[in-house]
């Protein structure tokens, strides 16, 4: 691909951008009141932080999501010339993912997996 | 054509970078970050290492930053905006960061750029052949070795997440 087809993309995606803002704020009937201002238009004015911490589970999937993206980083490589280097490279992944493969079954017996 | 792109990408990592460091909110800073990974990957695709780019653009801007963000969403503290650091801390930081220039300056002007080496693209297809290579030069040990570090990072996540709460 070349380098111009970038910079048009570039260009483009700055004109669409830019110019869907600039049209919706000139085109858009704007109103102000103390109505709109409001959180919702129902239900009373919060009091307080409105926001909550989060469940660590979150951090543990996005943590186990992690480690399998970089699992994948590295199966790549392994998929494109797995037919030419042959049965060595099928023994080597089964390696390398009956290690991480552990990794999973300790996520899952220690209920890492499951949404409390 | 390519100087354009350099310097299109230059001024979004330097922009975003600057406000990463100097924005009071943290959640801003995080989404700041974000756009420097993704400016990074443009100059790995525009040198032409395409793996390089796919994996800046899967565990850093993909992995690393939702992982960043969601520890930012487990503090209690998303909506304190940051305090001004003390005149000291600013100094301090400001020195580190000019000696870290200084050296990357210096070590970049004192290397001999290979020629030849930089006419030379690595493929996946490379990339594949020496991570399964068991000669010498061959990484087959390395990758092995990764699955255990991945495995560390999992257990490790799980057990630190899982300690019951006091």
């Amino acid at each position: 691909m070349g380098l111009e087809a970038i910079i048009v993309f570039f260009i483009a995606g700055v004109i669409f951008v830019g110019g869907a803002m600039i049209a919706s704020a000139l085109l858009a009937p704007k109103s102000q009141n103390s109505q709109k201002e409001d959180p919702y238009e129902c239900g009373i004015p919060t009091e307080g932080p409105t926001h909550v911490q989060f469940k660590v589970g979150y951090y543990l999937f996005a943590i186990l999501f992690l480690v399998f993206d970089v699992e994948m980083v590295f199966l790549i490589p392994w998929a494109v010339v797995m037919k030419k280097v042959g049965g060595i490279a099928f023994v080597e992944a089964l390696v390398f993912l009956v290690i991480l493969g552990l990794g999973l079954l300790y996520a899952w017996k220690k209920k890492a997996l499951e949404w409390e | 054509m390519e100087r354009i792109i350099f310097y299109i990408l230059a001024a979004v990592i330097v922009t975003f970078s600057f406000l990463s460091v100097t924005s009071a909110k943290i959640l801003r800073a995080a989404v700041y970050l974000f756009l420097v990974l993704i400016g990074i990957a443009g100059f790995y695709f525009m040198v032409g290492y395409h793996f390089l780019g796919a994996v800046q653009l899967t565990v850093y801007a993909g992995g690393i930053v939702v992982l960043i963000i969601f520890a930012i969403l487990l503090t209690e503290q998303i909506d304190n905006r940051l305090a001004r650091p003390k005149a000291g801390m600013v100094i301090a930081s400001a020195m580190l960061a000019l000696l870290g220039i200084g050296v990357s300056v210096y070590s970049i002007l004192n290397h001999v750029f290979d020629k030849k080496i930089a006419g030379q693209l690595a493929t996946v297809d490379d990339i594949g052949t020496k991570l399964l290579s068991f000669d010498a030069g061959g990484y087959v040990l390395p990758f092995e070795l990764i699955s255990i570090l991945l495995l560390a990072a999992m257990i490790g996540a799980i057990v630190i997440a899982k300690r019951p709460i006091r």
